[in-house]
């Protein structure tokens, strides 16, 4: 109880805090503080706390449909199709409304995203480090043909800045495509067992009598679109779709259903504390908070690749699976694990 | 060729006629000695390639670029010598020019390409950018023969700056904007488009802005917060032909609607190419500053 209680208490704070910090001063006259948080701060804040859960989530179907904890949804050629998609508006029709420009470059990823699916179809299953270098080349090599366009027409430096994540430009009717994300939530609680299944691999999966390949489309899908119009909204967040499943996994256990909104809240807690970092390091300036996260996350990342782990591996005999996605249970090895170690 | 030869005889005879001379020049990196009238130039900046062209001086290998409309017979004629960052040494060698001009991007090359032959680092930045500008034009001007030519561009230069300050005169202060994308920098007055302020004695909407090559990020909070009287928006993803469209889309926003500058419809899409890609070239700045008397004039 105390954890959700601190988790919640903690997301309040955080957006207490980024409704109130701004380059404009809310109580100083200038402007109707009701009309700036209508169109500004509440749009930033929605944005931050919609990025962080929606690649939280979807780092947490990536790792569990591959099956290899360091993917991260940004592996899938996403990011990049999504940069080919920007770069052919601006080039063909620069004067484009802003929504239009994300609804196709949104379209755009989602299409080479199923590109990585079809070219998943092909790729042996029995090695669950394939997969994600096969995402890493597909990706690679979209990237360069984006880069090749970039770099005739001279626009390097505007793919730069858009592919990095920053909320500064997110206002009303900006950043509106992003509570897609809030409905694809939605759908993953529904599937969220199905989900767990998929990581006991295809074998355990399909035994227990899982449609393997429709579960894995269907996250797969959620994950695109994710991700999809995170970039074209935001920008590319890295890290936050590996480690914060991570972190609760090492913390909480592998019960999807029952982590799911810890995942949830932990991203958007951290993808907003970021953003509101990068409001302040330079007030009355912006740092981007992608450039604050992957300080933080790389920070992160090389203390889960070496520290100790905190739980047994399921081998523990005392180990009582929860049975309505609800873990309560302290985790009783800290005693147990400093003497080991 | 049959054109060439009667060029080169002339050349030849002009060369020895003349005879090159010895001249100490300023540059951006101080006095420099050149000879004068050189016959095979490489100019490796666009700023320099914009005042050169100008005085009537042909320029015989250019870096590769994005395209400046004003400078496209310029860049049609000369050959291929690279890129902005990185001049082609062996394209640079097998022409031999007498001297190659580098500056701004390529000023980081002024020492390899000494290798090839005398090159002078003509760079113009910041603050003071006219009066570069109008050392510039001088220093080519004695270069190139061209004296009096450079005097008249000079006197033009001037007489359009003074235009420019009677234009801005009374006007408010003004905030400089860079999109890219959908986002955006401010500049200051001691950036790369500094002398808009200075130069034009424009004052500062946000006078704490200091020197950033590529400004400061800000959001469309800081704008309405700033609220100047003036806007003037330079689009750096439009630095490809279309220009403003996409500035526009990216301004057109409550947030900056809220502001004087939206409200009296004193937002000024300025050309991003030249300033951004050749700013202190004489015929970029003449360009610009027509754009701001025509903006402050409506």
């Amino acid at each position: 109880m105390t954890l959700r209680f601190g988790i919640i208490l903690a997301l309040a704070a955080l957006v207490v805090a980024s409704l109130s910090i701004g380059a404009a001063s809310l109580w100083s006259g200038g402007f109707d503080a009701a009309w700036l948080i209508a169109v500004s701060r509440f749009p930033r804040t929605a944005a931050a706390l919609l990025t962080g859960a929606g690649l939280a989530l979807a780092g947490v179907i990536m790792q569990q449909s591959v099956q290899n904890r360091l993917v991260e949804p940004g592996l899938t050629g996403t990011p990049e199709a999504a940069t080919l998609g920007l770069l052919a508006v601006t080039l063909i029709a620069p004067g484009i409304v802003i929504f239009g420009k994300m609804t196709i470059a949104a379209a755009s990823a989602l299409a080479g995203t199923f590109g990585f699916l079809a070219l998943s179809r092909f790729v042996p299953r029995h090695d669950p480090m394939l997969l994600p270098l096969v995402g890493i080349i597909y990706g690679g090599i979209l990237g360069a043909v984006g880069l090749w366009f970039a770099w005739n027409a001279d626009l390097l430096q505007f793919v730069g800045i858009a592919m990095l994540g920053d909320f500064s430009g997110v206002m009303q009717g900006r950043y509106e495509l992003l509570w897609i994300i809030a409905a694809l939530s939605g759908v993953l609680f529904l599937i969220a067992d199905r989900i767990t299944i998929l990581g006991l691999g295809e074998d355990y999966a399909r035994s227990l009598g899982l449609n393997y390949f429709q579960t894995q489309m269907l996250g797969l899908v959620i994950v695109a679109i994710t991700v999809a119009v995170v970039v074209v909204t935001v920008g590319s967040m890295p890290f936050v779709g590996l480690i914060v499943p991570n972190l609760i996994s090492r913390w909480r256990g592998d019960n999807i259903r029952a982590n799911l909104w810890v995942v949830a809240l932990t991203g958007a807690a951290l993808v907003l504390a970021s953003d509101i970092l990068g409001r302040v390091v330079r007030y009355p300036y912006e740092i981007p908070a992608a450039t604050i996260f992957a300080v933080f996350g790389a920070a992160v990342f090389l203390w889960l690749l070496y520290a100790p782990p905190r739980r047994k591996p399921q081998l523990d005999g005392n180990r009582r699976k929860p049975l309505l996605g609800r873990d309560r249970r302290k985790p009783q090895m800290d005693s147990n694990r400093k003497g080991a170690a | 060729m049959a054109t060439r030869i009667p060029t080169t005889l002339a050349c030849l005879l002009l060369a020895t006629a003349a005879q090159a001379e010895d001249l100490t020049i300023p540059t951006a990196i101080g006095d420099v000695t050149v000879a004068s009238g050189p016959e095979t130039i490489a100019v490796l900046d666009a700023a320099a390639i914009d005042t050169i062209s100008a005085l009537g001086v042909t320029v015989d290998a250019v870096p590769a670029m994005p395209p400046l409309s004003y400078l496209s017979d310029v860049f049609e004629t000369a050959q291929p010598a690279g890129s902005l960052f990185e001049p082609d040494f062996e394209a640079l060698a097998v022409l031999g020019p007498d001297l190659i001009i580098a500056g701004g991007r390529s000023s980081t090359q002024v020492e390899p390409l000494s290798e090839i032959a005398p090159t002078i680092d003509m760079t113009i930045w910041g603050e003071d950018m006219i009066a570069q500008a109008q050392d510039r034009i001088a220093a080519y001007g004695t270069i190139f023969k061209q004296e009096a030519m450079a005097a008249e561009l000079s006197a033009a230069l001037d007489a359009r700056l003074a235009d420019a300050v009677a234009a801005a005169e009374g006007q408010g202060e003004a905030l400089i904007l860079l999109t890219n994308g959908g986002n955006v920098s401010a500049y200051g007055d001691d950036s790369r488009f500094g002398w808009l302020h200075s130069a034009l004695n424009l004052p500062e909407a946000y006078p704490d802005l200091t020197a950033e090559t590529h400004g400061e990020a800000v959001s469309f909070e800081f704008i309405a917060e700033v609220n100047p009287d003036w806007i003037l928006v330079i689009d750096r993803a439009a630095a490809i032909g279309q220009d403003g469209e996409a500035a526009a889309a990216t301004l057109d926003n409550p947030l900056v609607a809220s502001t004087t500058a939206a409200q009296e419809g004193q937002i000024i899409y300025l050309s991003s190419a030249p300033l951004y890609l050749a700013g202190g070239g004489v015929q970029s700045m003449m360009l610009t500053m027509d754009e701001i008397i025509a903006g402050f004039a409506d």
